[in-house]
């Protein structure tokens, strides 16, 4: 939780100071739902098995939120993360040995899937980029895009399973101790960050977010910047669409469904402002991990399923305000 | 004198009615076909149009396989409305369509019952009909709506409860927990398989509903919402009822990959190829205990051959009875026993369109669905 981005300005130091603090908050809010949910289901809730429970959805967020974090991080947005997740989850079904027979081209349907991902994702990119329009209203229409596509792989034919069982087994399993899922989710994050930190693509990310015509004049070529994050972001949804499609068993269109929302809120309360140039795919994950803890904290309780969406949409936005108190006299512009 | 005075202009009136409406067909110089009371039209004025929620749902494929093979059969095309999910998106393609000019031939799976009356309402301007599925105002009666509402079909959801529920707690021995999936808390079918489900524990003692979390229809939430309950209750769990067998896959996921495949039986409803499968093939042994099966495929060509006939006069909608106009369609229970008999075809028999033509009406059982008291 100590990334931030150095601008350069004199108040790099105390900036990385509210950052700690602010980091610190959000870890706060994880241990305090934890604590909660531990007194009031102290049978099944604080258990391995649930921690493992928890850590195997976090997963698919927590790769979501790798590459669309280096989006926000730029100042703009990638709505279209469902539907990257459809398509690219249904052309890797129909690409490896399922009940269909479409095709099986083995281990090349994983890179064959997240190429689809990047291709969408580099096309709202570019389009953004070059056509000048905002990255929120081209990612939404990719979305659709997206989800169009994973319907015409549906087609009217019944849901294909996945043949291999070994793979479909794969991410729940906890050889290293913790879910095979949640330690990919580590290494994907692992990979976000050394892009951030270490390469042009990842500090050109925070020039642009911060101060995107000062990014310009100094020669930065933004949009090909733009273009090459967007793609990075669409592989991540892809890489996503594949482990929701191995969870599954099957493909299924909606393999995406309720993800968008949850990874943006991730990012939000992780500490990323959606106005760009702060924060990063290491804060996601807290975010991520509030919210699993959250619904499945919310369900293990008792809670009624009729007000649990009302309950997590009060923590919800409690978090981002208890995450973002410190920094609150430093928002200039708040929109 | 009064009374007496209003219904002899009544009867007057009614009559003139009748014989303008009977010779209408005559004026209009279109096929006199048998005497209807309402508008018809020749064929080749009238599109036949449905509109499904998605297509990426087992549920909604077959309805769209059953409307494209009573299209064919009839030698008519048919225009799909995809909703995405959206009451308005719905409420346009129909308008988008009714603006061609040709006149309307509706089935539709509304994506909320509040839809309906606007729905109504673009058909009749129109001049169209239409047959709605699954969805409508509790209030609302086709009847009272008019002819161009021809009528209103459902699946007793109460009986498709009962159906899994029963299996389910058979295969238990009786006893033990049950976790049970809804679709969404505020869907009338979900309510009325619910209820079922809730009926048949009622006589079982030993049977613990121990939770009840609504997984939206949908197999990627219904896997993570097991996963949650998995943690919670672990081997307490030994019945997993769902509202519906995309559900029941994904819940069949999460129990097999907690490494309890085996000692949990399953309940779904919709009877899915893959579960029919399931059921035949037993990978996993015999777990999974029942669905009760009906086809989107057939609701749609039932629906849409009713609107058809009564658009073309084959069919005289003020002769139709209260139950036809409003009421419910047959739905058989799966189990492992009978299950082969539900594997080809997708369950359906090659001759059943064709009976169908003969008769619309075939697969209705009964009127309204009534809800169990408490």
């Amino acid at each position: 939780m100590t990334s931030l981005s150095e601008t350069g300005s004199g108040g790099a130091a105390r900036r990385r100071g509210l950052a700690a603090r602010a980091g610190l908050a959000e870890l706060a809010i994880l241990l305090a739902l934890v604590a909660i949910f531990s007194v009031l289901n102290p049978h099944a809730f604080p258990t391995l098995t649930n921690l493992n429970t928890i850590l195997n959805n976090a997963a698919i967020p927590i790769v979501i939120g790798v590459g669309a974090s280096l989006v926000v991080l730029t100042g703009r947005i990638d709505l279209s993360v469902e539907g990257v997740m459809g398509a690219a989850g249904m052309a890797f079904v129909l690409l490896s040995a399922n009940s269909r027979e479409t095709a099986d081209i083995g281990w090349l349907a994983y890179p064959a899937a997240l190429a689809v991902g990047a291709v969408l994702g580099g096309t709202t990119g570019a389009i953004h980029a070059l056509a000048k329009v905002p990255s929120f209203i081209v990612s939404l229409g990719m979305w659709y895009v997206g989800l169009g596509i994973a319907a015409v792989l549906f087609g009217y034919e019944m849901i294909p399973f996945l043949g291999n069982e070994a793979a479909v087994a794969w991410p729940t399993a906890t050889p290293l101790g913790l879910p095979n899922s949640f330690v990919l989710a580590l290494v994907v994050v692992g990979l976000g960050w050394l892009i951030e930190r270490y390469t042009r693509l990842g500090r050109y990310a925070y020039a642009i977010g911060n101060n995107e015509s000062v990014a310009r004049m100094t020669g930065i070529p933004v949009a090909g910047f733009v273009v090459a994050i967007f793609a990075f972001a669409g592989a991540c949804s892809a890489l996503a669409g594949v482990m929701g499609s191995l969870a599954l068993g099957a493909g299924s269109a909606t393999v995406g469904v309720g993800m968008l929302f949850l990874t943006l809120a991730a990012i939000v309360i992780g500490g990323t402002p959606l106005g760009g140039g702060r924060g990063g795919a290491l804060r996601t994950v807290t975010g991520v991990l509030i919210l699993s803890t959250l619904y499945n904290g919310l369900i293990l309780v008792g809670v009624d399923p009729s007000i649990q969406s009302g309950v997590s949409g009060v923590v919800l936005v409690a978090a981002v305000i208890a995450a973002g108190w410190s920094q609150r006299a430093r928002l200039r512009v708040f929109k | 004198m009064h009374h007496r005075f209003t219904s002899t202009v009544r009867t007057s009136l009614a009559a003139t009615a009748l014989t303008l409406a009977t010779l209408g067909p005559v004026f209009y110089g279109l096929p006199a076909a048998a005497e209807t009371s309402q508008q018809t039209y020749d064929k080749s004025d009238i599109i036949l149009v449905t509109t499904v929620i998605n297509a990426t749902n087992p549920y909604m494929a077959s309805w769209i396989e059953g409307s494209k093979a009573l299209g064919e059969k009839l030698g008519l095309p048919v225009e799909i409305v995809q909703s995405n999910g959206s009451s308005q998106t719905q409420i346009a393609g129909i308008q988008a369509l009714a603006a061609k000019g040709k006149k309307i031939v509706l089935v539709t799976n509304p994506l909320a019952a509040s839809d309906v009356p606007a729905i109504a309402n673009t058909i009749k301007q129109n001049g169209g009909y239409m047959v709605v599925w699954w969805n409508m105002p509790p209030n609302m009666e086709p009847a009272d709506v008019g002819d161009h509402f021809v009528a209103f079909g459902t699946y007793n959801g109460v009986t498709a409860g009962e159906c899994g529920a029963k299996a389910l707690v058979e295969a238990m021995g009786g006893k033990g927990g049950i976790i049970a999936l809804p679709g969404v808390l505020d869907s009338t079918v979900s309510q009325e398989r619910v209820a079922g489900l809730k009926e048949v524990i009622k006589d079982y003692p030993d049977i613990t509903l121990l939770d009840e979390q609504p997984a939206n229809w949908d197999q990627a939430i219904a896997l993570k919402t097991t996963q949650q309950l998995v943690a919670k209750y672990g081997d307490e769990i030994d019945g997993v009822w769902t509202a519906d067998d995309a559900m029941m896959l994904g819940a069949y996921e999460a129990i097999k990959k907690a490494g309890m495949i085996g000692e949990v039986k399953f309940s779904g409803e919709g009877a899915y190829p893959p579960v029919v499968d399931l059921m035949v093939a037993q990978p996993d042994g015999n777990v999974v205990a029942a669905s009760s099966f009906h086809r989107g495929y057939k609701a749609a060509a039932t629906g849409m051959l009713i609107a058809y006939k009564a658009a073309v006069g084959e069919l005289d909608v003020a002769t139709l009875t209260a139950d036809q106009r409003h009421g419910q369609y047959a739905i058989d229970c799966v189990t492992p026993e009978n299950a082969a008999k539900f594997q080809e075809n997708g369950g359906i028999d090659p001759t059943w369109l064709d009976r169908l033509v003969a008769d619309p009406f075939m697969d209705l059982v009964g009127g309204k669905v009534e809800l169990p008291n408490g």
